[in-house]
């Protein structure tokens, strides 16, 4: 029986041989091409956290995000991230957790992280010079007083919403608020069960704090449409001036149904006569007015003006993902005339609120809005930067200037909307914009907006505003605007 | 049956086997001392690895855990004073390590170390695990408390026989609610409340003692009897049965319990046991080729066997990395990224593998002690399958040579299987690892199986009865 035991300690030998020489190919030879295996996880991980990640500054030098070295000794991972001023930027950050990114620190992923090709070379004269090797920081076109502003008045007032400020000579992003907002610091936690916990309350929060409602939240732009009708009709009747008498009925009657659009309350359009220049059915906000004018046009040629600015375009990104604005062409006349003053089915982002007053601010032409000033790698040299660029030619020249004309008498105008924020009231500075008040069907009460840029004569913010069940535009939405405005102002006489 | 065995010729004083005469107890205590340092070591590492302090709870499981080894030491001492010095120490130094183990991927994730919480491991399992230690080491006293000698258990071969098939088939004759392990579609457990037993750990026990008495009852006419075709001795058709019976249970094993590693385990050792008991390579061959040939049959009948072949083959298709593949791939990706030197004990990320505590044990040492470590564990079950070799060849009667035989071997298959399996050497059959992986079972069973061959350890290194000199030529032999 030895011989045949001797024989099966050899199977055995051969056994632990086979094991062994597989062993040393996996974990000797192997480990470079598992560890490029798109499912590896600890690759991505240690990739990730292989250096530290670089900062997020605005572009007047508040830093967002940053990183500095981890508190506990035990933790594997060498920097924490944090953000000084937590929920108010969370929508232009984003998070930075142990898996997973959003925002900026997600866009910008590959050079905030270090590990983009455009820092390889950087990374190479480190090496020889003995540098520690950093990510890259990120400068956002941000202006910390405009986004302190509009976080601070949206938290003000309580309500779910957003705001978008934009340079409209540029397309930057000067503002982005959205409330209710979230501390990413939460979710910068290297404990992975209190991520998880903390996680799953921001996920179950009914309040959706997690949310970007700036970009990712779309609501019916309701009467600041009307900036889109008055484009399209000045555009196809070049005669038409902004004082050109208008049909102005108290009831207008839609054809093929039994449905009655009236005015707001009731009210008649001006002097009841059903005729009104142009300008102060803007400035009043006639729906009657504007239904008849988008019937006379067409859905088509609304759409048209809709899609030059900036609406039902999918691909938008800021470098973030925005949200699409819709304008659905109505299947009916009737709803046409809806669709015109910015019901139906029309949806937007604040966003797009912003670049509707951006675009009619800078003569016609609408700037591709941008979140991201430059890149600058450890040495500070710069690795990338943005330059402005158009995205569309919305109206000619003139016709923005009229456009502008109107939207200065919503605010300047007795009869205007919003004349509670003229000159007089706002210290000689003239804001022109448009007040919307939305039936959103959804919610209880209407969705305030408000699209406004400011100073007139030179025009350097243009501000969104949506607030979900707001109510009258005039009342939630336009005091945010007004306060973003002042204080980017305020901040620019500073500089 | 004669309890004295005639000293047959072979093994005369000049049999260079048997000139051992010293207990070697101090060795194995220096020995168990070594084992126990290095668990402490490592556990004290984990600690610091993690928290960068020395584990709060640490001179509690470390007391146990020395507790326990000292017991089973002075059993040994008293109970089996002969037995071989390594054994003892090998399987407390396995065992130590997965006491280790489990502790460290049962903290992973708490107290701001970062990482995922095991959500299958509960955050009792290190001490769980200490108990079932002592468990384990309480069986093993008994084994040797109980079973004086060896042969005695071949009066039992075929209660043995009755009792290994019938733990072996109660999984699959037990509703699935009972026997099933959640989500895997194996069924080899017994739940009792929250209280799980593997039968098949104790089943393969309980099976080699059964094989061992069958074989030696029988072995002449299997060694002997039949025809050479082709320079293969091949055996009587009527001497088949057993060998067929073992193979459709191992068969029904596979498809009824969805257990493709113990049925390869158990058909191996049958087949091991077979081949020592009739040094017959025709015995050998036809196991062999019945296994692969059942095995590739049920691979085309039951999609569960067929998809252990896909996801060895095409681990990394897109569509297996994210479904049945994920788990296997994600030990062989900790195993690669513990490279030659690994994490450390603590820094590596275990947690990423699904059950990273059972079958995939393995891998969770590969990526914290690298290389290095890993063939380092290798080389300590490499050594104690050794001792058991050693002990099935030095030991005379011949029941006692092929129990050893069979439980060393089946040790060796076992890991063979399960690391095999983990690191994609053959397709992955989950079977827990011997000593190291989370569980009660498996670590029972296997401290039970180092019982038996301390026990037969001790009877092969027994000096033999002194002559009494006094009596002039005259020699009276001790008879037992």
């Amino acid at each position: 029986m030895n011989r045949a035991l001797r024989r099966i300690s050899i199977a055995v030998l051969v056994m632990f041989v086979l094991l062994l020489v597989n062993i040393n190919y996996l974990q000797g030879f192997d480990t470079a091409s598992l560890a490029n295996e798109p499912g590896n996880s600890r690759a991505f991980y240690a990739e990730q956290n292989s250096y530290e990640r670089g900062s997020i500054v605005t572009s007047d030098g508040v830093t967002i995000a940053a990183s500095r070295p981890s508190a506990g000794n035990g933790d594997s991972i060498k920097y924490q991230r944090y953000y000084p001023h937590g929920a108010v930027y969370a929508p232009v950050t984003g998070y930075d957790t142990l898996y997973s990114q959003t925002g900026v620190e997600a866009a910008e992923n590959s050079l905030l992280s270090g590990n983009d090709a455009a820092l390889d070379v950087r990374k190479a004269i480190d090496l020889i010079t003995g540098k520690t090797t950093k990510g890259a920081n990120v400068e956002v076109t941000i202006n910390s007083a405009a986004q302190t502003a509009a976080y601070d008045a949206l938290a003000s007032l309580g309500k779910p919403g957003g705001v978008v400020a934009l340079n409209p000579k540029t397309g930057a992003i000067l503002a982005m608020a959205s409330y209710p907002s979230y501390d990413p610091n939460v979710l910068a936690t290297h404990n992975g069960k209190q991520l998880n916990d903390n996680d799953q309350a921001l996920l179950k929060d009914p309040a959706q704090p997690l949310l970007n409602r700036a970009l990712q939240a779309t609501y019916p732009p309701g009467s600041t449409f009307k900036i889109v009708t008055s484009s399209a009709l000045l555009t196809q009747n070049p005669s038409t001036t902004i004082n050109t008498s208008v049909y102005s009925p108290t009831q207008l009657t839609l054809p093929q149904t039994t449905h009655v659009l009236t005015n707001d309350q009731g009210e008649a359009c001006g002097n009841g006569s059903g005729q009104v220049p142009l300008i102060d059915a803007f400035a009043q906000s006639c729906d009657t007015t504007f239904g008849k004018i988008g019937m006379n046009l067409g859905a088509q040629a609304l759409a048209a003006m809709a899609g030059k600015f900036g609406m039902n375009d999918p691909n938008l990104a800021v470098p973030l993902p925005v949200a699409k604005s819709d304008y659905i062409i109505p299947p009916s006349e009737a709803l046409t005339a809806f669709s015109a003053i910015g019901q139906f089915s029309d949806t937007v982002t604040p966003l797009q609120e912003a670049m509707f007053a951006a675009a009619i601010a800078n003569g016609g032409a609408l700037m591709r809005p941008y979140l991201v000033q430059q890149v600058t790698a450890s040495d500070l040299s710069t690795v990338q930067t943005t330059s402005p660029q158009l995205l569309s030619q919305a109206v000619s020249p003139s016709v923005a200037a009229d456009v502008g004309q109107m939207m200065r008498a919503v605010v300047q105008n007795p009869n205007g909307t919003a004349f509670a924020f003229n000159a007089a009231n706002e210290g000689g500075l003239v804001i022109a914009g448009k007040t919307g008040t939305a039936q959103s069907g959804v919610y209880q009460t209407d969705d305030a907006v408000f699209t406004s840029f400011a100073p007139y004569g030179n025009p350097s913010i243009a501000v969104g505003v949506i607030i979900q069940g707001g109510g009258y535009g005039a009342a939630a939405a336009a005091p945010i605007a007004v306060q973003v405005i002042k204080a980017y102002l305020a901040n620019l006489g500073k500089q | 049956m004669s309890s004295v065995t005639a000293p047959s010729p072979a093994v005369g004083p000049a049999d260079p086997l048997v000139p051992v005469v010293r207990g070697r107890r101090r060795t194995e205590l220096v020995m168990l001392i070594f084992a126990f340092a290095l668990v402490a070591f490592a556990f004290a590492n984990v600690g610091y690895s993690l928290r960068g302090r020395l584990p709060s709870s640490m001179a509690e499981y470390l007391g146990a855990f020395a507790v326990v080894m000292l017991v089973a030491h002075l059993a040994v001492r008293r109970f089996a004073p002969w037995s071989d010095p390594l054994l003892l120490p090998l399987a407390a130094l396995l065992n130590g390590l997965g006491v280790v183990m489990t502790y460290r991927l049962q903290q992973s994730g708490r107290n701001g170390s970062p990482g995922f919480v095991i959500s299958t491991l509960s955050s009792s399992a290190a001490i769980t695990q200490v108990f079932y230690t002592a468990v384990g080491v309480a069986c093993f006293v008994a084994v040797l408390v109980l079973i004086r000698e060896p042969r005695v258990l071949q009066r039992y071969t075929y209660t043995f026989g009755a009792i290994g098939l019938f733990l072996l088939a109660l999984p699959a004759l037990l509703p699935a609610s009972i026997s099933e392990i959640p989500g895997t579609g194996a069924k080899i457990q017994l739940r009792l409340g929250s209280f799980t037993i593997q039968p098949e750990e104790f089943a393969k026990l309980a099976l080699a003692v059964a094989f061992a008495g069958y074989l030696v009852a029988k072995r002449d006419v299997l060694a002997l009897a039949g025809r050479r075709v082709l320079g293969i001795d091949l055996p009587r058709a009527r001497d088949l049965g057993p060998i067929l019976v073992i193979w459709a249970a191992s068969l029904l094993l596979l498809v009824f319990e969805s257990d493709v590693g113990t049925s390869a385990v158990f058909m191996g050792l049958f087949v091991a046991m077979l081949y020592i008991a009739t040094s017959r390579t025709s015995w050998l061959l036809l196991g062999f080729v019945m296994f692969v040939v059942g095995a590739f049959v049920a691979s085309k009948l039951f999609a569960h066997v067929g998809e252990r072949f896909e996801v060895w083959l095409h681990p990394f298709t897109p569509s297996m990395a994210s479904g049945l593949a994920y788990q296997p791939d994600q030990g062989l990706y900790g195993m690669a990224s513990g490279g030659l030197l690994g994490k450390g004990l603590g820094g590596g990320q275990p947690y990423f593998t699904p059950l990273v505590q059972s079958d995939m044990v393995f891998t969770a040492f590969g990526e914290e002690l690298g290389l290095a470590g890993a063939m380092a564990i290798l080389l300590i079950y490499g050594l104690l399958v050794q001792r058991g070799l050693r002990t099935a060849m030095s030991v005379k009667d011949p029941f006692s040579k092929l129990l050893a035989g069979g439980l060393s071997f089946m040790l060796a298959l076992q890991v063979f299987v399960i690391v095999g399996g983990v690191t994609r050497l053959i397709p992955l059959t989950g079977i827990t690892t011997p000593f190291l992986s989370q569980g009660g079972s498996s670590l029972v069973g296997g401290w039970m199986l180092i019982g038996l061959l301390t026990r037969m350890s001790d009877t092969a290194r027994r000096p033999p009865p002194r002559p009494i000199q006094d009596e002039g030529l005259t020699q009276v032999v001790t008879l037992k």
